[in-house]
């Protein structure tokens, strides 16, 4: 007599429900994630203001740049002067006027007119006014004009 | 004679790779996530050297002085030449004088009226924000808007670095 033997019962995972989740997850980092934040550096502790609004409008040619120190893990000062944290570079303020000239220059060859753009100031709160009055200065000589002063609102 | 039927091909989808892509976007996703507090701007009005020298003195400006003790934090802060103190307390004296000065919250002379900050050198960035905070306005009773005092906000030309 002929025996048919069963069928094996299927091994394959059922990844739909798996599937849902991670695609939720995607979603939710997409939504999330903000790649106008490129230019924030994390090192920077920005002062607190209530009235720290975000702008209404959003300003089309700015140029953020981020004033702060070298800490420790503690938030100790590794180094008592400031500096201008670019990506992956870290320069004193009055090495940074080069590369404000060097900017300045993008933004006429690209034919923008440096009236129309906005150095956001991302300074660290200890960081002593003289020296971001200094980097305004510098800028000023750069031919820019217009200025913001960046600060965090407090939290809740 | 006996036909087998054929066992009908298998339709299920291949799902690995999908997964793997998946998998691939959320880790980039989960990596370049930044939980940053919102920011927001405060606008200065900083026009280059010699420009506002032909400026017509409608309103004079209003002084705000601020002076740093030797460790940067804030020592004393006057409004002309009446001293507001220290503390949370004299910026928010501050923004009130401020208030009286303009003449109310939106009054037609807070478009004319520019405010000039004088801050110590080795003063910290924080006092200035906060200053400059108390001289912009205050937040409406439900925290969205704000209300205006004072449209222009300028420093003063920088002073020498003590340390120089």
């Amino acid at each position: 007599m002929k025996f048919r033997s069963p069928p094996m019962p299927s091994a394959e995972m059922d990844m739909t429900p798996m599937m849902d989740l991670t695609f939720q997850l995607i979603s939710f980092f997409m939504m999330v994630t903000n790649f106008d934040q490129t230019q924030v550096d994390e090192r920077v502790r920005l002062p607190t203001d209530a009235l720290a609004k975000p702008p209404e409008v959003r300003v089309e040619h700015q140029l953020v740049v981020n004033i702060g120190y070298k800490r420790a893990k503690d938030g100790t000062r590794l180094d008592p002067q400031p500096f201008v944290f670019l990506s992956g570079e870290e320069l004193r303020i009055p090495e940074y006027r080069s590369r404000l000239q060097q900017e300045a220059r993008v933004y006429q060859a690209k034919e923008v007119n440096l009236n129309d753009v906005t150095i956001v100031v991302r300074a660290d709160s200890d960081v002593p006014t003289g020296q971001v009055q200094e980097f305004i200065k510098m800028s000023q000589d750069a031919k820019f004009e217009k200025f913001t002063l960046r600060a965090q609102q407090p939290v809740e | 004679m006996k036909i087998k039927q054929q066992e009908p091909a298998s339709l299920q989808q291949q799902t690995t790779p999908m997964i793997d892509v998946t998998f691939q976007l959320l880790t980039f996703f989960m990596f370049t996530l930044r939980i940053v507090g919102p920011e927001g701007d405060f606008n200065i009005n900083m026009p280059p050297p010699g420009a506002g020298a032909a400026k017509a003195e409608i309103l004079p400006d209003i002084k705000v002085r601020l002076i740093a003790n030797p460790n940067g934090d804030l020592a004393s802060l006057k409004l002309g030449d009446r001293q507001l103190g220290i503390g949370p307390g004299a910026f928010q004296l501050l923004n009130s004088e401020i208030l009286k000065l303009v003449g109310g919250a939106n009054a037609a002379r807070s478009t004319d009226i520019e405010i000039e900050l004088d801050a110590d050198y080795n003063l910290h960035f924080d006092n200035v924000v906060k200053a400059i905070g108390a001289c912009t306005g205050r937040l409406s009773p439900d925290g969205k808007t704000i209300i205006r005092y004072v449209e222009k906000i300028k420093f003063a030309p920088p002073k020498q670095n003590p340390d120089a």
